[in-house]
């Protein structure tokens, strides 16, 4: 048997896939995208947002209410159910979340979503004041295994503080957790719940990008931010990891790939490790070094 | 490199787009994730358009773009987003892929034993047989030297073949990587 017989389809299966309505679609989408910086795009909830959805949901938590519609057997799940904090709605292969009161006790997310019949453990995880609301996950800590897959899906236009699309497969026993952003006081640490994005800058009108670590640590300082440091080490296999280190790892002339706030007041930048710093070290070993916002308590 | 990057991208796209759909349709289960994947891949490039390399490199560092978008889905961290919901719904009713099985479902004793494998191992054996990427290419594709992809290449078919073995296909040559046994 060639193994070439076990792919599901050839390139050649796919002749003029290239010229169809649906990839030239895609095309013009991605290039009517800024392309710098790249690091927010993904972001979807403007601080003005935020607040309206804030003041919404006081409205709704005055009223103290929980609604549940559609339960089918009895004890069976729902196909739709709102409290003050969240709105989730079951529909064929999806539920629909509309996120009211992202400063609502976690608990309340917990209620909605197992009233619809999805067992999940939700935190609240301070972030960025654009990211305020956001819902964050779904995430397997041991790894998610198919058949079938989760995710999340940014419905826009959106006139809470988040709504989506979440789905992952019926029944599915493993445990998950999701996110739900609030905003960090001065000075707390940011969830850090996003992979780095080569090229991403923290700071408006400063690229630190192909800057030496000296030059971009004396922009910040002259910033009054503090700085925080990541090597960004290439593996090889052709992946990336990014370790947290302190400021002794670190030579003044190694090359700043980007950077990204860590808390309001400070920046880490992500530093190409020079040849000197030897090799790059067990992704897994770096990964577990650092705690996870999934894993901590509250 | 071309000082226009519209006109720099669309000529990337254009060529690589096919092949990157492919590798992603073949190790995606779902061709719904695999629009996700197919347009977070070439996000990404336009992204840092600056860095992709010339010519036919640049189709060899997509696969490796994708391959990290495809890990990140398999850790459950695609992101659906609004951009790709016409990809979905084309990929999901093109005969080519609604027609053929994904190699999940592939339960020839050879299919079992291939997606046993370590997953470097599969990776690198599938960019072989599926993408036909000689030892340059799998180099540049890895981000490694081409003595280091020897020297893989030369373990995950020795593993492959122990594993039939094991697995009771007696016969190492019933498995043929791009003409030749292992």
């Amino acid at each position: 048997m060639n193994l070439a017989n076990l792919a599901r389809l050839r390139d050649e299966d796919l002749a003029g896939q290239a010229s169809t309505a649906q990839a030239r679609a895609l095309m013009e989408s991605i290039v009517s995208e800024e392309r710098a910086p790249a690091g927010r795009r993904l972001r979807v909830a403007p601080a003005r947002r935020a607040r309206r959805a804030l003041a919404l949901g006081a409205v709704a938590v005055g009223l103290g209410v929980a609604v549940a519609i559609g339960v089918g057997l009895p004890g069976g799940p729902a196909t739709r159910y709102a409290n003050a904090a969240v709105t989730i709605e079951r529909a064929t292969d999806y539920f629909s979340v509309t996120v009211t009161d992202p400063a609502a006790d976690p608990g309340r997310f917990e209620e909605a979503f197992r009233a619809v019949g999805l067992n999940v453990t939700v935190k609240t995880i301070p972030v960025p004041p654009d990211e305020v609301g956001r819902l964050i996950g779904p995430v397997v800590p041991a790894g998610f295994r198919g058949p079938g897959s989760i995710g999340v899906q940014h419905v826009a236009p959106c006139a809470a503080a988040f709504c989506g699309k979440v789905w992952l497969p019926a029944h599915y026993s493993g445990r998950v957790v999701f996110g739900i952003g609030r905003a960090a006081a001065p000075g707390e640490p940011y969830a850090d719940d996003r992979l780095f994005d080569p090229g991403e800058e923290a700071l408006d009108g400063y690229r630190s990008h192909g800057r030496t670590v000296a030059e971009a640590r004396d922009e910040l300082r002259r910033r009054r931010l503090k700085v925080g440091y990541r090597l960004y080490w290439t593996l090889p296999d052709g992946g990336f990891v990014d370790q947290r280190v302190t400021a002794d790892r670190m030579e003044d002339g190694w090359i700043v790939e980007g950077s990204r706030h860590s808390s309001s007041d400070t920046v880490d930048l992500y530093v190409v490790p020079g040849p000197e710093a030897g090799p790059a070290p067990d992704p897994m070993t770096v990964y577990e070094a650092e705690p996870h916002w999934y894993d901590l308590e509250g | 490199m071309g000082a226009d990057p519209h006109g720099r991208f669309a000529d990337v796209y254009e060529r690589a787009y096919e092949p990157i759909l492919g590798y992603v349709l073949r190790r995606c289960r779902d061709p719904e994730d695999a629009a996700d994947v197919v347009a977070e891949t070439f996000t990404v490039a336009w992204r840092r358009i600056d860095e992709l390399p010339e010519g036919d490199e640049a189709r060899l560092w997509l696969y490796g773009v994708a391959r990290r978008v495809l890990a990140n889905h398999r850790r459950g961290e695609l992101r659906r987003e609004q951009r790709a919901e016409a990809l979905r719904e084309h990929l999901a009713s093109l005969p080519a892929v609604t027609h053929t099985r994904s190699p999940e479902e592939d339960f020839s004793p050879i299919g079992r034993v291939f997606r046993a494998l370590p997953d470097g191992d599969r990776e690198l054996l599938s960019l072989v047989a599926w993408e036909r990427l000689d030892t340059r290419q799998l180099a540049a594709a890895l981000g490694i030297s081409r003595n280091a992809v020897r020297i893989r290449l030369y373990r995950a078919r020795r593993r492959f073949a122990r594993a039939l073995a094991t697995a009771g296909v007696d016969h190492p040559h019933a498995a043929i990587l791009e003409g030749s046994s292992l």
